[in-house]
């Protein structure tokens, strides 16, 4: 695996859509390489979080703690960017990420991500953009919920 | 000490100075006849007639006769060059002798100041003082009574031959003495008052260097570099000033000199011509008169710069030796006495008064009894006099009244053998020695040599040439390759014990782990402790089965495999696959090693390195030129700085270019090659390395070797059956390297290595072998907790019979309690005064004192 695989990989992620392969081979280069086998953990619900993955192949399963133990609520696979919300402020984590079968994937320390954010804004804006977007369907969510209770 | 240099240089050489005199005046007819003989030659044998001539019944006629002046002046003028050098060899010895025992006095007396003279004087003054300002003084002792004597006495000789060949043209001669003789001290008076200030102007600019340097953090923080700049700045201004001043001066003297030393010649050819026109003087007596003459001149000028060095160095030499006088310096002996008298029963302070000089620093009328074999707590807080009270029971203070006693004695009047050995200090800020662990644990053992090495033959010589270089300088005799430490006063028989009496401390203080990772980080010479090497291998092997077997760990490191290309490795060390047999060599300087390059060519691979380096630093520029400066990631991530990255724009733009002459030099080749070095595949992810490069590199490893087999040295192969002496410890032990492409696998594989370094009773060995670990310029590879427990148990080691801590594990935490308990139980039988802030700690104790202002204001049982 080289370089300009893991930034092939990286033009898929829907977050790094607009930005020019150069820098994107740059992401790729301040970042690390890493490889899950089945089960092992990429990150604990509640660590601080110090970085974001790109799965560059796999899949991972976002699990939850409840009252009534670990549940398993949604699945990230190829091309996602998870924990991204750890980097840009300072939560610890919001789920734990489980490695489900081999899994290739890009991690970007919260420092580097910074700095790079700040040496070329327009991913700034990118990750603007797409921040506002979940906002914004989370708040139709939100409505959506609302709507119904009141209806209900 | 002597106040003046002359006394010091006639009180240490006066029969060194009396034998230079005599060699001296023994050249002084020699150089008479050597005068004189030219003028017979000419007057005699050339022009004289009345040949033959008898001489001691011999006769001779005229050319035998030139023959035998001409060899008798060959034959002076060999013993009078010979009188010179050997005269110059011996002053030469006798200049350094005395600059050697002048700046050993000086050192020595350093160490015999009181410690509250440390505050008055700084490390920036006395270092200049010692090392450069005395040097003038060590060159000038040599010729201080040779020079006037010799160049005097040639004077002298020349114009007692002037006045003999003629009384008046000798007066001609030294017509402007007198003049020279009055004018010139008074100028000279003023070149001293201004070379006082010039040095001491010198040693204050030395003194704001060091501070700056000690505070560098501070100035940094406080952007305080245009202060600090200012003010020397302002300093060099003032010695431009003063040396300017010194050179005008001196100028002056030398050219006021010069004037009337030619004035001379107008009195000197009127006379003479006058004279040998009116044939009183015949001509021949006037050619050697003015040969003689223009001799006079060189002798007059060195007794000129001869007067204007003694003005200068016996400046010098006042303004540092008033430096080293105080008034309550330390007798030689407390230093130098092998007393070793035992030091033990009650601590008793009667009526003690102390006073440091400021506030704070004092100590009222303190009187108190400490039993022996107990545990007192002194308590107060910072400037209570709680500091003062422990230095002075531990001797390092004087008290300005009353009485410090030990068992009935004084501690005034003690030698540092008996304070320094029976008394361990550990002060409120810790000093660690540059060196090793185990030169600080066993820093309180060194006091004297005490198993001098064996010597054979010339060692024997030299060694006695060492011993009679000292006795002439009152150096001190001690064997410097002997071993100091003192097994009887540990209280162990050897070597080994002594490691493990200092193993055992360390564990009890809570040091061993530290130490432990050290020890991993350490190498061993395993030609030296080849059963722990031999066992690091045992470990090595359990580690390979291991991975073997088990498919978690083995996902998680990549070992040393002479068939494998290992991705988590450079690319130096997969090709070479051997390291450098000196650790301290980069990476970038083995690709300029000689083999190193012999090998690439043979093996075809250097083109190909450079091609890899090339598209390494293509990458970088690309990725990297485009950032600022002030990002970041170019000094995280890059294999190049963000000051060679134009260097290597410009190696980029010479490969590309068709002109052989602007072409890559032989050293951008080299940097590329090193560059390519240091690519870890697996990390950086470049794909510029493909698999059949990879197989090439892993082929050409064995024609590496054969060429290191062959020319020896230099490189030291991995090879898994063996010890690799460059490795660390930890890389021996696992030989390989985790995987960088897996989370944590350092932490993994360090967990795995413990475990096993645990199962095979490995872990006091390691432990001892981080005793080898350098702990850096002044302890600066330690953490400050590490400094203050080393010194812990080097305190401990010395096995006093009374020790004295001060905020040494006065802390309120658990972990400083818990301290407390096992200093306490170490010291169980032995006396303890244990100085600490927080009054909750003297309830620890059975007996405790409680200090505020100076005073005490609380005893319990002392």
């Amino acid at each position: 695996m080289t370089l300009e695989s893991e930034v092939e990989a990286l033009r898929r992620v829907p977050l790094f859509r607009g930005i020019d392969a150069t820098k994107l081979r740059l992401l790729a280069f301040i970042s690390e390489r890493t490889h899950f086998r089945d089960g092992e953990h990429l990150c604990n619900q509640g660590d601080q979080g110090d970085s974001a993955f790109i799965i560059l192949e796999g899949t991972a399963d976002v699990r939850v703690k409840t009252p009534e133990g670990e549940r398993s609520v949604a699945q990230v696979g190829q091309h996602a960017i998870v924990g991204e919300i750890a980097i840009l402020c300072d939560v610890p984590r919001t789920a734990t990420l489980v490695a489900l079968g081999d899994m290739d994937v890009l991690t970007v320390s919260k420092e580097d991500f910074l700095k790079l954010l700040k040496e070329f804004p327009e991913i700034a804006l990118e990750v603007m953009r797409t921040l506002a977007q979940r906002l914004e369907k989370t708040t139709q969510d939100l409505a959506a919920i609302k709507a119904g209770q009141t209806a209900a | 000490m002597e106040k003046s240099l002359f006394k010091f240089i006639w009180k240490y050489s006066a029969r060194q100075q009396l034998v230079i005199l005599l060699i001296t005046i023994l050249s002084y007819p020699v150089g008479y006849i050597l005068l004189e003989l030219p003028k017979l030659i000419t007057n005699e044998a050339i022009q004289g007639g009345a040949f033959p001539k008898e001489i001691f019944g011999f006769e001779f006629d005229q050319i035998s006769y030139l023959v035998l002046l001409c060899f008798t002046f060959l034959g002076l003028v060999v013993v009078s060059n010979g009188i010179k050098l050997v005269l110059n060899v011996y002053k030469g010895r006798l200049g350094e002798r005395m600059l050697r025992r002048l700046r050993f006095e000086l050192f020595q007396r350093v160490l015999r100041f009181r410690l509250p003279h440390f505050k008055k004087v700084s490390s920036g003054e006395i270092i200049p003082m010692i090392t450069s300002e005395v040097e003038d003084v060590g060159g000038f002792v040599g010729e201080s009574i040779a020079l006037p004597a010799y160049q005097g006495g040639t004077l002298a000789v020349q114009i007692g031959f002037i006045f003999m060949q003629n009384p008046l043209l000798g007066l001609a001669a030294i017509s402007s003495y007198p003049l020279q003789a009055y004018v010139i001290p008074k100028l000279q008076r003023r070149v001293v008052l201004l070379s006082r200030e010039r040095v001491k102007n010198v040693r204050a600019i030395a003194d704001k260097v060091g501070e700056s340097i000690s505070g560098i953090a501070e100035i940094h923080s406080n952007d305080a570099s245009a202060w600090h700049s200012t003010d020397l700045s302002d300093r060099l201004y003032a010695n431009y000033l003063i040396r300017f001043k010194i050179y005008n001066w001196k100028y002056f003297i030398k050219f006021l000199n010069n004037f009337m030393n030619q004035l001379t010649p107008f009195f000197f050819y009127l006379i003479g011509g006058y004279l040998v026109i009116e044939g009183e003087l015949s001509i021949g007596a006037l050619l050697a008169v003015i040969a003689a003459y223009k001799d006079l001149a060189g002798p007059w000028k060195e007794l000129l710069a001869y007067y204007q060095m003694v003005a200068d160095v016996d400046v010098k030499y006042q303004t540092v030796v008033e430096n080293f006088d105080p008034p309550d310096i330390y007798p030689v002996d407390r230093l130098t006495s092998d007393d070793a008298e035992p030091l033990a029963g009650e601590i008793v302070f009667q009526n003690v008064s102390f006073s440091g000089g400021a506030a704070g620093q004092e100590v009222f009328e303190v009187s108190l009894h400490i039993p022996d074999n107990t545990a007192c707590a002194i308590i107060g807080p910072d400037g209570s006099g709680r500091s003062e009270v422990l230095q002075l029971a531990a001797g390092l203070l004087g008290p300005n009244s009353g009485r410090v006693e030990i068992g009935g004695k004084s501690l005034d009047k003690l030698p540092e053998s008996v304070i320094g050995r029976q008394i361990a200090y550990v002060g409120p800020s810790v000093h660690i020695w540059t060196g090793t662990v185990r030169d600080n644990l066993f820093y309180g053992l060194r006091h004297r040599p005490l198993r001098p090495p064996e010597r054979k033959g010339e060692a024997v010589a030299e060694h006695e040439r060492l011993l009679g270089e000292a006795r002439q300088t009152a150096n001190p005799l001690h064997d410097g390759q002997a071993e100091w430490e003192d097994y009887a006063a540990a209280g162990v028989r050897d070597a080994d014990q002594l490691d493990a009496q200092a193993l055992d401390i360390v564990q009890k203080i809570g040091l061993a782990s530290d130490i432990y990772r050290m020890g991993l980080q350490s190498r061993l010479d395993p030609a030296q402790n080849s059963s722990l090497a031999y066992r690091i291998l045992t470990v090595r092997q359990i580690l390979a089965k291991r991975v073997e077997e088990d498919k978690e760990v083995r996902g998680l490191v990549e070992l040393w495999d002479i068939e494998r290309f290992n991705n988590s490795a450079t690319l130096v060390e997969n090709l070479l696959f051997a390291a450098p047999e000196d650790p301290s060599i980069s990476l970038d300087q083995v690709s300029s090693d000689p083999d190193v390059k012999a090998f690439l060519k043979e093996t075809a691979l250097d083109s190909r390195l450079q091609t890899i380096g090339l598209k390494i630093a293509e990458t970088m520029v690309e990725l990297f030129a485009n950032l600022s400066s002030d990002s970041g990631l170019l000094g995280t991530y890059s294999f190049i700085t963000q000051d060679e990255l134009p260097e290597f724009e410009r190696i980029l733009r010479a490969s590309r270019s068709e002109n052989e002459k602007l072409g890559l030099t032989p050293a951008d080749k080299d940097r590329l090659v090193g560059l390519a070095f240091k690519l870890i595949p697996a990390r950086h992810r470049l794909g510029v390395l493909d698999d059949a490069t990879k197989e090439e590199i892993v082929r050409a490893r064995r024609s590496f070797h054969d060429r290191i087999y062959k020319n020896g040295g230099r490189f030291v192969v991995f090879d898994p059956e063996r010890y690799v002496a460059p490795m660390t410890i930890e890389d021996n032990l696992l030989f390989g390297r985790p995987r960088v492409d897996r989370r944590d696998a350092r932490e993994r594989i360090d967990g795995l290595i413990r475990s096993i370094v645990e199962e095979m009773d490995l872990r006091l060995p390691i432990t001892r072998a981080g005793f080898d670990f350098h702990v850096g310029v002044a302890g600066a590879r330690l953490s400050s907790g590490q400094r203050r427990r080393l010194a812990l148990a080097r305190a401990f080691l010395k096995n006093a019979e009374i020790t004295i801590l001060d905020e040494t594990a006065a802390g309120t935490s658990d972990e400083e309690k818990a301290l407390r308990g096992v200093i306490l139980d170490l010291l169980k039988g032995k006396t303890l005064l244990f100085g600490a802030s927080n009054l909750i700690v003297a309830q620890e104790f059975a007996h405790s004192v409680v200090m505020d202002q100076g005073r005490v204001v609380e005893k319990a049982k002392c």
